[in-house]
């Protein structure tokens, strides 16, 4: 496979990825401008722009945060680099590049989806279209993810699913995040009412809550949540789950041995932690702080993985 | 006037009875939902001209839902006349580049060859494998009668178009399948195959492997035919690669992959000579593999086509094709040139500005339908004005009468009128000579029109050729 080939497969995903998460950090938002916002809480819309990363070009852009130019900056602005629009737009035209590397499904689902926003974007919304197109965005996701089924299981597949896998565990790190960006300036409200209201909200936005009542007994905790997030082997979303995965597809690559060994080398003690912390030693020594380390972690293997293989 | 069904007013050709019927029972609605459906399908499958800008859509070339048929007969000489003409081509080009035998016997001047900027002196004296430089070729005719058939110009060097004959036919197939249990289509599909046949057949002297490996080298998603070299790859199981993706080491070419580097024998390139290794042609070029040339001359890797291939279908060559299948093959040509003016000629000149109301003028070099003059249609102003660029360089200029293009009945606002047409199959050369089992067929959209170019509203349509 080609090295330009391999780059494009890992970044279509990471893309589609994207596309999801930020579709579903709107719907965060979304969920909590609908209740009752107790003065000394940051503005939602502020926290759901930091998890996004956008922060800083929403406010070179407006003055003011409100959600109508959240929406628009988030989902359809081509001056955000990671706006719901780009991503798809990204992801598309690497697909148009290879395409001939994936399913002509996969390149449908990822066309289908670029003809459909570019219609999308002419139409005028109202605040309350953004649960439609959040469930847009993470249908066309799924489309394109299911399409991935019928894929060859060679190392193009893996290079797709390593993007996935890498996107997902720095986006479910920010997501949780989140939820400090809302609550760290008054301490006295965790573990409080509203506290846990918004882990629950967090869950619902993440497509866990009834898989969290599967997993776990009894009232909703943070404690529990966090433990369903970051160490749930059975959680889809949680970093446990995606680090299992990047290194199930990393050594899943039948090229390059040593460079594998290599990156497998950086990523194994992250692993072993991983999988076998408490997550009450991690609260106790700062679930922010264990967020952070853990993105920059993951920044540190999506760069090896560039190196070894794409250059 | 020719038209390609009606032999009279009341009169159907015998082979478009059933398009006839199939025409009469369908509704002004479902044109319209198969036209959307038709366009619709396109753009998601992506054969779109792209545009410099991403973000605007991008055009695609209009479809016309009626079939051009040909039956057996008819081109089983039209496939003869090509394969015919594609092989004199190559032939010219393998005595150009070495003995130059039709220079020899006077029958070409040496000028016309050896100072144009396509021919390719890199190239003297080295032979490509199986003397083959031009692997694919395009050859555009049109028809002004039941028997006659003219040549309109040779594509050698990269002839595009091929994946919309495809996937004319496979919409076709998928909105009227019952049109193709009526009527006995040869299938077009197995063309990626036989293309992937033709370049292993061309693999250079240094490949061992019994299965060559062939790569399809493109200049990149901007390029217009873009779609059609991921289409063409992904057919043949091929890589499509970018310049940056090969490189040369040593005797050999290479292209980097996730495993490291994998050699390369056969490239099929859709990039122009410039293009292909500034340490030869272009210095200032940024794509390309330097390099790449040595490979090619020490039998490293084959390049299809073969740099210098161009200087066959120049427009100032083109006059003199039948003349070389008379002299390479010592055989009569069976399709006829168009009747052509070299302006760089005195006395053609004179003639071409005496009765230049009712020619076609080209430029030697252009393409597209860009840049030329249909005499009979054009005001006295745009006739004046080709007339002082004729005088003042009759070189970049020749001059045809102006041809009537057959007609062929194509749904406009639902209603079915005739509309000019004209037809590129493709040839195919390795191992053996082979012709597409139908062709491209490009549509003057707007009435009365002769130009079928897209680029000028021109649109497309399915090519059957029937079965025996």
């Amino acid at each position: 496979m080609l090295s330009r080939t391999a780059e494009y497969l890992y970044w279509i995903s990471r893309y589609m990825e994207r596309a999801e998460t930020t579709a579903r950090l709107l719907d965060v938002g979304y969920r909590m401008s609908l209740f009752p916002n107790p003065s000394g809480y940051n503005n939602e819309w502020e926290s759901v722009l930091s998890a996004a990363g956008a922060i800083e070009g929403y406010k070179n852009k407006y003055d003011t945060i409100v959600q109508k130019h959240v929406e628009d900056y988030l989902f359809f602005d081509e001056s955000n680099p990671s706006s719901v629009y780009n991503c798809i737009l990204n992801a598309r035209n690497n697909a148009l590049v290879v395409r001939t590397s994936f399913t002509p499904e996969s390149w449908l689902a990822i066309n289908k989806t670029y003809q459909e926003i570019l219609k999308l974007k002419e139409q005028k919304f109202t605040k309350s279209d953004l649960p439609d197109l959040t469930e847009w965005t993470i249908e066309q996701v799924n489309l394109f993810r299911g399409s991935l089924s019928s894929l060859l299981r060679n190392d193009g597949y893996n290079f797709l699913f390593l993007g996935l896998f890498i996107e997902r565990a720095d986006n479910s790190a920010r997501l949780l995040d989140v939820k400090y960006f809302v609550l760290l300036p008054k301490p006295q409200y965790v573990g409080g009412n509203i506290d846990n209201m918004q882990w629950s909200i967090l869950l619902r936005s993440l497509s866990s809550f009834r898989a969290f009542r599967w997993a776990y007994d009894g009232n909703i905790t943070a404690t529990k949540i966090a433990d369903f997030l970051v160490l749930n082997n059975n959680c889809p979303r949680s970093l446990s789950f995606c680090i299992q995965n990047i290194v199930k597809h990393l050594t899943n690559l039948t090229c390059s041995p040593e460079k594998v060994g290599r990156i497998y080398n950086n990523l194994k003690d992250l692993n072993t932690k991983i999988q076998e912390e408490k997550i009450e030693t991690i609260v106790e020594y700062g679930l922010h702080q264990f967020v952070t380390q853990f993105i920059r972690k993951i920044s540190s293997v999506d760069n090896e993985i560039h190196k070894e293989f794409f250059n | 006037m020719f038209n390609e069904m009606y032999q009279s007013e009341s009169v159907i050709r015998n082979h478009y009875n059933n398009i006839n019927d199939w025409l009469d029972q369908m509704t002004s609605k479902v044109i319209l939902e198969k036209n959307a459906e038709a366009e619709t399908h396109f753009r998601n499958i992506g054969i779109t001209f792209s545009t410099n800008n991403e973000t605007a859509r991008e055009r695609i070339i209009p479809f016309d839902l009626i079939p051009r048929i040909f039956t057996y007969t008819e081109w089983l000489r039209l496939e003869r006349g090509v394969i015919q003409r594609a092989k004199a081509l190559n032939a010219f080009l393998a005595d150009i580049y070495n003995q130059g035998e039709i220079i020899k016997a006077n029958i070409i001047p040496k000028e016309i060859i050896y100072k144009k900027k396509s021919f390719e002196p890199s190239m003297f004296g080295f032979s490509p494998p199986r003397d083959i430089y031009s692997p694919i070729i395009g050859i555009d005719l049109v028809r002004t009668g039941p028997n006659d058939y003219f040549v309109l110009e040779d594509n050698c060097r990269t002839p595009s178009g091929v994946s919309y004959m495809l996937e004319n036919r496979e919409i076709m197939m998928r909105m009227f399948p019952d049109l193709f249990h009526n009527n006995r289509v040869t299938p077009i599909d197995d063309y990626p195959t036989r293309l992937l046949q033709t370049l292993m057949s061309l693999a250079p002297i240094k490949c061992e492997n019994p299965e060559p490996v062939c790569v399809l080298l493109t200049p990149g998603p901007l390029n217009s035919a873009y779609y059609e070299h991921s289409f063409l790859s992904d057919q043949m199981g091929i890589e499509m690669v970018e310049s940056t993706d090969l490189f040369v080491e040593g005797k050999y070419l290479y292209m980097k992959t996730v495993d490291g580097p994998k050699r390369v024998d056969v490239v099929y390139r859709r990039i122009d000579d410039d293009f292909l290794d500034p340490l030869c042609f272009n210095p200032q070029s940024v794509i390309g593999i330097p390099g790449i040339m040595d490979v090619y001359r020490t039998g490293g890797v084959n390049i299809c086509s073969a740099p210098g291939a161009g200087i066959a279908d120049d427009k100032a060559i083109y006059i003199y094709v039948p003349e070389m299948i008379k002299f390479y093959l010592g055989e009569q040509p069976i399709l006829d040139n168009v009747e052509t003016w070299n302006c760089e000629k005195e006395q053609e000149l004179k003639y071409v500005l005496d009765n230049i109301n009712e020619l076609v003028v080209k430029e030697v070099d252009g393409s597209g339908g860009y840049g030329m003059l249909i005499g009979p249609k054009s005001s006295k102003s745009s006739i004046d004005e080709f007339k002082t660029k004729l005088s003042t360089n009759p070189k970049g200029y020749i001059a045809q009468p102006l041809l009537d293009l057959s007609f062929s009945p194509t749904l406009i606002k639902n209603q079915v009128e005739g509309r000019r047409v004209d037809l590129r199959p493709f040839c195919l050369i390795g191992e053996q000579a082979q012709l597409s089992s139908g062709g491209l067929t490009r549509v003057a959209m707007n009435e009365g029109s002769f130009v079928v170019n897209s680029s000028q509203g021109g649109g497309v349509k399915d090519t059957w050729v029937l079965a025996e």
